[in-house]
Formats: structure tokens, sequence, C-alpha cells
């Protein structure tokens, strides 16, 4: 949670994204930067595009047009797997597992330990992995076997974030990762963002508690309608700055206004 | 955050009945077609003289062999939340051709080549409208059915073509290796490799995935429409096996082959406990629902009932076994659908 130092290269740069979806304009050229190690909050009204904006850079939205660069180079993701590669996990807000999967399968869907030279699960690794993830991370699931659809909400939560910390990210987004937890498990999942941002890692989260951004975030970033709106310095914002930038209040008076 | 005191043994209670709970859900139904499944064989046994003979079972299993090759293979696509009705179709023409070629004078190997790479072409057009172009397998399938129905009868302009005995391909058939018919080998040996694919390895795990939440397994990284593309594969490929398997026991293609054959082929699935909507499967399940339809099927012409109530009583377990795996055992289960 240090200042960015000068000289040092953005952990990423997205340039002028845009995303039309049929008749919405989703993203009407977005451009967002996050330092190395930095917690960047992303907030703004229902349907201003912040999950969109997200799903660009995870991969799992092509944008129309734009550049992101991402550890200096500029990068292209065709799928999540190319972001993934990269380094770059998202707890997603929403259709994050598989109800038929179990805990441990979900943890490591997509990169499952295999034997016998890649064709087969290692069921047992797989288990015993998972069981330590999720004990390292304090989450409280005591079965890895059980398919997740069993579970509770917040369980859910805590399976998806999991997922997303285990594999060493360099970039983490996290869209609404508190939105189903109880109030021991939230302050968990902030805890773990300063631990995270501490090892380097960067962080983009979307909540609209907007009183935990306050204590995990350097910068705060406010969309609106498509657009980014304001590009706020955490530690010298006021709440009410903040609500007034996302509720758009007093346009004329504020930098980085649309109209 | 970890639990502490009677939290803790409140919390294990909890799991273990949930574990529990989750475990007995998913297969309360093939527990159900188990014994059904040993019901059916006591009531033949004891009311048909010849069923429970050793002559009689391996006849059984060689006449359920087709089933149970695709009915493999159609649990894939089934757990990925799709269908291919193209199947039965698909078994007529890969026999008509098989036995038009082999009269033609093309090698055995050759032309069993080229029957498997048609069934995988015909998978892949139905996978990738399917997969690729996200139609409807339904539709799509629906229309290879006719497609493939139609250039079989062309093909053979109707008429059966016979297959000579002297060539070694009718063994895939007729022939038995220590006493039990190489079709009944053949599908044990399909089940046994579906099983194992579907339940240990990173594909099997990703049809279910497909059939659970697709989007939540793209979003992981992972290839959905190759995932998609290839069950109809295995499909096409299995349909082929089993229209070479009929046409070598009858010695002869017919482009009237495997009609009804896809209901017969879902019935079994579906019976098994494998879920139409995707994301739940039970090969065990579906090894036992093929075997209970040939059971009832081989029971009652044992019986003397009319072949014809067959058909009837099979669309009425089908509806039946997709009640009761929509209603009755949804109760039973954890799983949120
Ligand atoms: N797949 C899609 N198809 C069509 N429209 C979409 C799609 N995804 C997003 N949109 C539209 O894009 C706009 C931005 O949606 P987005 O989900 O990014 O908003 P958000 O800022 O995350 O809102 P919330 O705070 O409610 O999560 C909305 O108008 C939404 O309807
Ligand atoms: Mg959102």
């Amino acid at each position: 949670m240090t200042d960015q130092e000068p000289g040092r290269v953005d952990r990423v740069v997205m340039r002028d994204i845009r995303k039309r979806y049929g008749m919405v304009d989703a993203l009407r050229g977005v451009t967002l930067r996050v330092g190395p190690g930095e917690v960047v909050g992303l907030v703004g009204d229902n349907a201003a595009g912040k999950s969109t904006l997200m799903k660009v850079l995870a991969g799992a939205v092509v944008p129309d047009s734009g550049e992101i660069v991402f550890d200096g180079r500029p990068v292209a993701f065709a799928n999540p797997k190319d972001a993934r590669e990269l380094g770059i996990e998202m707890v997603y807000q929403d259709l994050a597992l598989c109800d038929d999967i179990d805990v441990a399968g979900n943890l490591f869907l997509g990169r499952e330990p295999r034997k016998a030279g890649g064709l087969m699960l290692d069921v047992r690794k797989m288990h015993a992995d998972a069981r330590r993830h999720l004990d390292a991370l304090n989450i409280r699931i005591p079965l890895t076997d059980i398919p997740v659809g069993g579970l509770s909400g917040g369980q859910r939560q805590a399976v998806a974030i999991a997922r997303a910390v285990t594999f060493g990210p360099k970039l983490l987004i996290l869209d609404e990762p508190t939105a189903a937890l109880a109030v021991a498990e939230v302050e968990t999942v902030l805890e773990l963002i300063k631990t995270v941002s501490a090892q380097g890692v960067s962080v983009i989260l979307i909540t609209h508690r907007l009183q935990d951004l306050f204590r995990v975030c350097d910068r705060l970033c406010v969309m609106y309608e498509g657009t980014l709106r304001a590009d706020l310095d955490a530690r010298n914002t006021s709440l009410e700055r903040l609500v007034s930038e996302i509720v758009a209040h007093d346009e004329g008076e504020k930098e980085g206004s649309r109209r | 955050m970890t639990a502490t005191g009677t939290g803790t043994s409140q919390r294990v209670v909890t799991t273990r009945s949930a574990r529990a709970n989750a475990h007995i859900g998913r297969h309360a139904q093939t527990i159900a077609i188990a014994v059904v499944l040993v019901a059916l064989l006591i009531f033949f046994a004891f009311s048909a003289d010849r069923f429970a003979t050793t002559g009689n079972l391996l006849n059984l299993l060689r006449q359920i062999a087709p089933t149970l090759i695709v009915a493999t293979a159609m649990t894939f696509v089934i757990s990925t939340a799709g269908i291919d009705l193209s199947v039965g179709s698909t078994v007529a023409l890969s026999g008509s051709l098989l036995a038009i070629v082999l009269q033609h004078g093309w090698s055995p190997t050759v032309a069993l080549i080229a029957i498997l790479a048609l069934g995988a072409l015909i998978g892949f057009v139905n996978g990738w409208f399917s997969s690729y172009q996200n139609i409807p397998p339904f539709i799509v399938t629906l229309a290879m059915l006719s497609i493939m129905r139609g250039t079989a009868l062309r093909a053979t302009e109707g008429y059966s073509t016979p297959i000579s005995g002297d060539l070694w391909i009718v063994q895939i058939g007729q022939g038995r290796i220590a006493g039990v018919p190489v079709p009944a080998i053949l599908a044990v040996v399909v089940a046994l490799v579906g099983w194992l694919v579907l339940t240990r390895t990173p594909f099997g795990r990703y049809v279910i995935g497909l059939g659970s939440n697709g989007e939540s397994l793209r979003r992981t990284g992972v290839n959905t429409r190759k995932v998609g593309l290839t069950v109809y594969m295995l499909t096409g490929v299995a349909a082929a096996v089993a229209g070479v398997l009929i046409a070598t026991r009858l010695s002869s293609g017919s482009s009237n082959a495997g009609s009804g054959f896809e209901l017969e082929v879902i019935t079994a699935v579906v019976l098994g406990g494998t879920s139409l909507f995707g994301g739940r499967a039970s090969m065990l399940g579906t090894i036992l629902g093929a075997l209970t339809l040939g059971v009832i099927a081989n029971g009652l012409v044992l019986l003397h009932v009319s072949p014809f109530y067959v058909q009837i009583v099979q669309g009425a377990i089908l509806l039946l076994a997709i009640f009761a795996n929509s209603k009755v055992w949804a109760k039973f289960g954890a799983i949120r659908k």
C-alpha cells in the first residue's frame, strides 16, 4: 500500500476501451491504470460498466476497440486463458462456480493436478491441496468433496475468492467479493487484500460498500455510464465527495467529468 | 476465523449430513435402477424358463451391446446438457455403407476405418453447429437424423445389402472369445473406458462443468467449444461402431436398421440418473439402464409378449424415468438446479 514510485512500470494500463452490446454502449472509451501492489477501488452506479470493464481485463469479454498494456507489453486477450496465463485472476460477480462439481474441483477447474502423463486427474492431490489452500486463507469449509451447489452463498463466494488468489496472481480483480459474506468473512477478505498487495499483487476491488474502500484502497476510480468519471486519491477524498461523484451531482466543477 | 467449541461439533454434524445428503442425492437414482434391475432379473428368472440360462444371458449382453456403446457416448453428450438424436440414422448409414463398400471389394480393414471416420465426421458436423454456432443440438441432430436416414435409403435404394460370411469382419458381430460374444466384450470395454474418462480425467470434468455452468467453465480458461464438439464426435463414432456391430451380426447392411435406436439409448442414459439438464452424470447408471432395457425386451419376448409392446413399454419407461429424474430424485439431492 505504498505510493507508486516514479519510473516503475505500471502493472496494467487500459486505454480507450470500448464495448457495445447492441443498443447499449456499455463502455465508451475507458482508460484505467493500476500500479504494482496498488489497490484500486472501482465504483459507480449500477450498470455503469464496471463488471464489463473488468471482464475485458480478464479476457472474458473481447472489447470492440482499445488497448491493454500489461507489465509494459501490449496484450490482446482472445479468451480468459490468455489473461490467466499472464497472472490476471478475477472473482466474477455472477456465474462463478459449477454447482455440480465439488469444492476441490472448482478450486482447480482448468488447471487440475494430473498424473499418468497428464491423462488422469490426481484427485487425491487435488483434495489435499484444496484443504491446504483453504486453511491458509482461513476459509471455513470442512469438506472439499461436496458439490458447491450444496454450500451457502458465502461459502461459495469464499471458494471463488480462494480460486483467484491461490495461484499467485499478479493482478487480482474482485467484483463484489463481499456481497454474500458475513461480517467476519468481510474482514478476512479485506485483510487478504492488504496482505497480497503488500506482496506486490495489484488489486482492483469493485464494491458498493464504500466504507470498505477507504480501508484498503490507494486510489478510487469512479465510473459513470460507461466512462471513467474521476480518479481520486483514497487518502484525501471524503466519503461525501465519493458519493457525489458516483451519483453525479455538481457535474460542472469535477475534473474528468464527461458533460 | 476458526470454528470453536460447540460451533465446531455442530458444524461437523451438519457437514457430515450434508456430505451424506449430497452423495445419496447423487446416487439415489442409480441405486433405484439397480434395485429395479435385480427385481426384473428375479421376476423373469421365475416366470420365463429359459431366461436364467448362461446362453440367454450372453445373448442378452450381445443384444444390448450397440445400445450400451452408444449410451456410453450419449452420457457425455447429455452431461453437457446436449442431446444427439442422429445416432439411429448413423447406425443405418454406417451399416449400409459398410455392406456396400465390402460388396465393391474394399478390404474389411479399410472399410472399417472409413466407416469410423464417417461417424466422426457426422459427429463433427453435429458438434460444429451446436457447439461453435450455438444452434440447439436438438434441432441440429434432428436435421442430421433426417439427412443420414435419407442418405442411407438413397445409397441402398431401400434394399438390404448382404455381407459375405467369409470376411473376417463378420466376427465383430458374430464371433466369440472364450464363449463370450465379441460385441458384449467390446461393450463392456467401452463402458469401462467411458466411466474412467468421465470420472477420472480432466476432459470428464470439463464435460460435467460444461453442463453445470458453461460460462463459469469458459472463464477458467477451458476451451468449452472444443469440449462440446468432442462429445458429439464420441456419439458419432460410437454410433458407427454400433452400425458395424449390427450389420456384421446380421450379415447385412440395411437402411432400416436403428430406427428408434436414439430413443432406446436416451432412455438408458436417463434411466441411469444422468440429468437431461446437464451437470449430473452416472456412467454406472447408464450401464444399469441399458441392462434394464435389455432385460425387459429379452424377458418379454421369452414370455411370448408381442414385440410391439416392447416399444410401448420403452416409451413409458422413458417418460417415467424423466419424471423421476426431475421430480422425485430432486428431493433427495442437495443439488440446486
Ligand atoms: N452480455 C451482455 N449483453 C448485453 N448487455 C450487457 C451485457 N453485459 C453487460 N451489459 C450491459 O452493459 C451495461 C454495463 O453493465 P455492467 O454489468 O458492466 O455494470 P456494473 O457497473 O457492473 O453494474 P452493477 O453495479 O450492477 O454490477 C449494462 O447496461 C448492461 O445491461
Ligand atoms: Mg457488476
